[in-house]
């Protein structure tokens, strides 16, 4: 699993642009900040809509941001995995060695499992179909509250240990 | 001035927060600020893209309850700021990009505070109903600098050459990542039209078929 997992992270094409093209690093760090932008946005409006903030706005009409928070994940995963990939044009590690080594990041990867969980949850608990017919002033059932209450919490917490990871490196 | 700023430097707080070994000193602080910019910039970005037309379905009125998120967001990213900017105000006196962040700030405050005046200004205006040109400009600057202030904030570690190359890459990416959105929401819109009247059509020949 170890060969499997250090041979499969590393990518010496993408650590080599990093490292020869200097904008690309801040390009990416930009573009993740625009990402947790739009997913606070689109997902994260759409919690505080479930959890009563703004209650007039029927769930339908709100549903329209998540594509708008969900374009924002995938910029975040695109340019996460140039950070995670290209680390070594920043430090004399491998990527694999940086995951192992790295508290803060074990832990953000934990927390969007568990943010990708809990949307599972909303799924299969059928939640998603109780909430779309909440028209204005509407309370979402109480289960949909809390995983929206625990989405919220799990996206910030990604942000939070995001912000860590240069303490663990 | 400059021994002023030094002695913000090297006060007995900003020396804590700067080198205390605890996380809940610096990166606590830098995620505090993150935070913030996530709440302020993500739901006024809300508020905009209604205002703009982009989401049309969402209600304008019911909008006005995320202004107090918003202000929050601010007061945090201000405060945060303040702390983040004594920890190293010698250099970041002298340092125009940091400028450029500040300066962006002020104007995407200023566009967000007329947004919402002209946005908000007719209480019994429909809920469907669009913006006035002035709510609209005023929301395009503030996306405009809110962007900005951003690619300033990120940018503010970096040497002059690399900020100006990566300012024009950021520029690139956004113009093909816009296009690209736009190509798909009119592709989204056009399906969901298509398939709203085909829809249409099948009841339209049951109704035909039962008489």
């Amino acid at each position: 699993m170890e060969t499997f997992l250090r041979t499969w992270l590393e990518w010496p094409s993408v650590a080599a642009f990093v490292a020869k093209y200097t904008w690309a690093w801040p390009l990416g760090e930009t573009l993740h900040f625009f990402g947790i932008i739009l997913l606070i946005g689109g997902i994260g409006m759409f919690d505080l809509r479930l959890l009563g903030v703004a209650r007039q706005l029927p769930v339908s009409a709100v549903k329209r941001l998540l594509p708008w928070g969900i374009t924002g994940f995938i910029l975040c995963i695109v340019t996460g995995l140039m950070f995670v990939t290209g680390v070594r044009a920043n430090v004399p590690s491998s990527p694999y060695d940086v995951i192992k080594s790295n508290p803060w990041l074990q832990m953000k990867f934990v927390f969007i499992a568990l943010a990708g969980l809990n949307l599972l949850a909303f799924y299969v608990t059928g939640m998603n179909r109780r909430v779309d017919d909440l028209g204005p002033g509407a309370n979402a059932p109480v289960l949909a509250k809390a995983i929206a209450a625990a989405s919220l919490f799990f996206w910030l917490g990604v942000i939070y240990f995001g912000r860590l990871i240069p303490e663990g490196l | 001035m400059q021994e002023f700023l030094e002695s913000i430097e090297n006060s007995g707080f900003a020396t804590y927060i700067r080198e205390t070994p605890s996380v809940l000193g610096y990166s606590t602080v830098l995620a505090l600020h993150t935070f913030g910019m996530a709440f302020l910039v993500g739901l006024s970005g809300v508020i905009a893209l209604r205002v703009l037309g982009v989401i049309p379905e969402l209600p304008l009125t019911p909008l006005k309850k995320l202004m107090p998120i918003v202000i929050v967001g601010f007061w945090v990213n201000a405060i945060t700021g303040v702390v983040l900017t004594s920890l190293a105000i010698v250099s970041l006196s002298r340092n125009w990009d940091f400028y450029v962040k500040l300066a962006s700030i002020v104007v995407a405050i200023v566009a967000l505070t007329k947004m919402r005046r002209y946005a908000f200004a007719d209480p019994n205006a429909r809920d469907d109903a669009p913006s006035s040109p002035e709510a609209r400009r005023w929301a395009k600057l503030m996306l405009f600098f809110w962007g900005l202030a951003v690619l300033g904030g990120r940018l503010t570690a970096y040497a002059t050459y690399i900020r100006i190359q990566s300012a024009a890459a950021v520029v690139v990416a956004v113009m093909v990542l816009l296009l690209l959105a736009r190509f798909l929401v009119r592709y989204f819109r056009a399906r969901a039209t298509t398939m709203a009247s085909s829809s249409s059509t099948l009841s339209t020949r049951k109704v035909e078929a039962r008489v």
